[in-house]
C-alpha cells in the first residue's frame, strides 16, 4: 500500500472509479430488491417461510424487516459512508442469501428465491437455482472487491479508509 | 507511529511539539466525529427497520378499505360442491373460467387490470364468468375463499369479490372479513357472520380446489375463454376486449 501511494500504479488510479461503480451497483440491487419486497408484506413472509429455515415467529419479523434493512443498506451505500464496514455487511448478507438458496436446492425444495419480491413455493421444475446462485455469487464478489478497495469517488467517505476506519468504528 | 516518536523525542523543539499536539487533537476529533456518525447512522437504520416492521404489521392487521365501485347487480346464489360462482347472466353467449387465489400476487394484478373489462362484459350480457376461488397460497387464502362463498349465497358476492382483491396485504382474519361486508355496502347479518366464523363453506372450497385439479390447473390466475386457455402474460384490457368481441 505504501508503494502504491508513493508511485500511483494503474490499479491505484482506476480502482476508486471501479469501486464507485461496484458501490452503486450493490446499492441499486439492494434498493430495488428491498423496495420490491416491501410492497407486499404477505408475499415477503411467504417467501421466507418457503425456505423452512427459521422458526415461525422469526419468519414474520424477517419477512417484514429484511426489505427495509436492504433499503437502508442501499441508501448508505449510495451516500458512501463507512464503505468497508458496509461492504462487509453486504458480503455477510449475500453469503446468508447464497447459503439459503443452496440449502433449498440441496433439500430438494421447489421454491422461488423471492430475491426481488414474490417468492414462495412454485411448481416442481419451476425453480431456477442456477441463475439465483450465479447472481448471488457475482454480487458477493462485487462486495468483496469493495472490502478490498473501499476507497471510491463520489462518496462521503473523505478519510482514506482502510484498516483505520474499522479500528475507529470498533 | 514509531518514526514520529523518534522525531519528537530526539528534537523536542517547541514548534514541533505544538504541531504534533495539534495533529493529535485533530485526529482525535476526527475519530470522535466518526464514532458519533456511526452511532447516528446505526440508530437511523434501527429506526427504519423497526418502522418498516411496524408499517407491515399495520398493513397486515388493519381493517379493509371499500375497494372500487362495481356496476353489476348482485343476487343471492346458492352454491353446490364443485360448482363455481357465476358472475353475469347464465345465458350469456360467452363463458370464461377464472381460477384465482385471493392471496396470489399475480391474481391481484390480473383483477386490478382486467377485472373491470370482465365486469363490463358481464353487465352487458356478453360474458358469464365461472369463478373458482382456490385456496393454496397461504393461511389467509381459505378464509377469504370461504367468506367469498358466504357473500355469494348472501347476495353480495360481486362487490365482496372486488373488496377482497382491493385489500391484498390483509391476512384475512374473521374480523377483517366481517368488516369488509360493511365496507362494500352490504349488511353482515347473523347468517353471514356465522358462515364466516364457522368456516361453513370450507367443504365447498375444498371441492373447488379439487375441481381445479381435475381441470389441470397448475398455476393462478388461469383463464379459459370459450373452452380455450388464454395466455395471460401480456394481456391488456384492449386485447381482452377484442378477444371477447371476436367471439360474437
Amino acid at each position: 500500500m505504501i508503494a502504491v501511494a508513493s508511485q500511483p500504479s494503474r490499479l491505484a488510479r482506476i480502482s476508486p472509479w471501479v469501486s464507485t461503480l461496484v458501490r452503486l451497483l450493490l446499492a441499486g440491487v439492494f434498493l430495488t430488491a428491498g423496495a420490491m419486497k416491501a410492497m407486499d408484506p404477505r408475499a415477503s413472509v411467504n417467501a421466507v417461510r418457503a425456505y423452512q429455515l427459521l422458526p415461525a415467529s422469526a419468519e414474520t419479523v424477517v419477512g417484514w424487516g429484511l426489505p427495509f434493512a436492504e433499503i437502508a443498506l442501499g441508501l448508505l451505500l449510495v451516500i458512501g459512508v463507512f464503505t468497508r464496514l458496509l461492504a462487509m455487511v453486504s458480503a455477510l448478507v449475500l453469503t446468508a442469501f447464497l447459503v439459503a438458496v443452496v440449502s433449498a436446492s440441496a433439500r430438494g425444495l421447489s421454491i422461488d428465491c423471492g430475491c426481488f419480491g414474490g417468492g414462495g413455493t412454485v411448481a416442481r421444475g419451476q425453480s431456477d437455482y442456477t441463475t439465483e446462485i450465479l447472481r448471488d455469487s457475482l454480487l458477493l464478489l462485487a462486495a468483496l472487491w469493495l472490502v478490498w478497495q473501499p476507497r471510491s469517488r463520489l462518496a462521503l467517505d473523505t478519510e482514506p479508509s482502510g484498516r483505520r476506519e474499522l479500528e475507529e468504528a470498533a | 507511529m514509531s518514526s514520529r516518536r523518534v522525531r519528537t523525542t530526539s528534537r523536542p523543539s517547541a514548534q514541533a511539539q505544538q504541531a504534533a499536539r495539534l495533529a493529535a487533537e485533530q485526529a482525535a476529533r476526527r475519530r470522535h466525529d466518526r464514532r458519533v456518525l456511526l452511532g447516528v447512522l446505526t440508530a437511523l437504520v434501527v429506526l427504519v427497520v423497526g418502522g418498516g416492521v411496524g408499517l407491515q404489521a399495520w398493513r397486515t392487521h388493519r381493517l379493509p378499505t371499500a375497494g372500487p365501485e362495481v356496476a353489476v347487480t348482485d343476487a343471492p346464489q346458492p352454491l353446490r360442491d364443485g360448482q363455481p360462482i357465476r358472475l353475469g347472466a347464465s345465458d350469456a353467449p360467452l363463458t370464461v373460467q377464472l381460477y384465482a387465489d385471493f392471496h396470489c400476487p399475480h391474481c391481484v394484478d390480473f383483477e386490478e387490470e382486467l377485472g373491470p373489462t370482465l365486469r363490463a362484459a358481464e353487465a352487458a350480457g356478453r360474458v358469464r364468468t365461472d369463478l373458482y376461488p382456490m385456496a393454496f397460497v397461504d393461511a389467509g387464502s381459505a378464509p377469504a375463499a370461504n367468506a367469498m362463498a358466504c357473500a355469494t349465497e348472501a347476495g353480495f358476492g360481486v362487490r365482496y369479490h372486488a373488496g377482497l382483491f382491493a385489500n391484498p396485504t390483509l391476512q384475512w382474519s374473521d374480523a377483517q372479513l366481517l368488516d369488509l361486508a360493511g365496507k362494500v355496502g352490504a349488511d353482515a347479518d347473523a347468517g353471514f357472520t356465522r358462515c364466516v366464523t364457522s368456516d361453513a363453506k370450507a367443504g365447498w372450497v375444498d371441492s373447488i380446489n379439487a375441481a381445479a385439479d381435475r381441470a389441470g390447473v397448475t398455476q393462478t390466475p388461469t383463464m379459459v375463454l370459450d373452452g380455450a386457455p388464454v395466455d395471460i402474460a401480456g394481456l391488456t384490457p384492449e386485447s381482452l376486449q377484442s378477444m371477447i368481441d371476436a367471439k360474437r
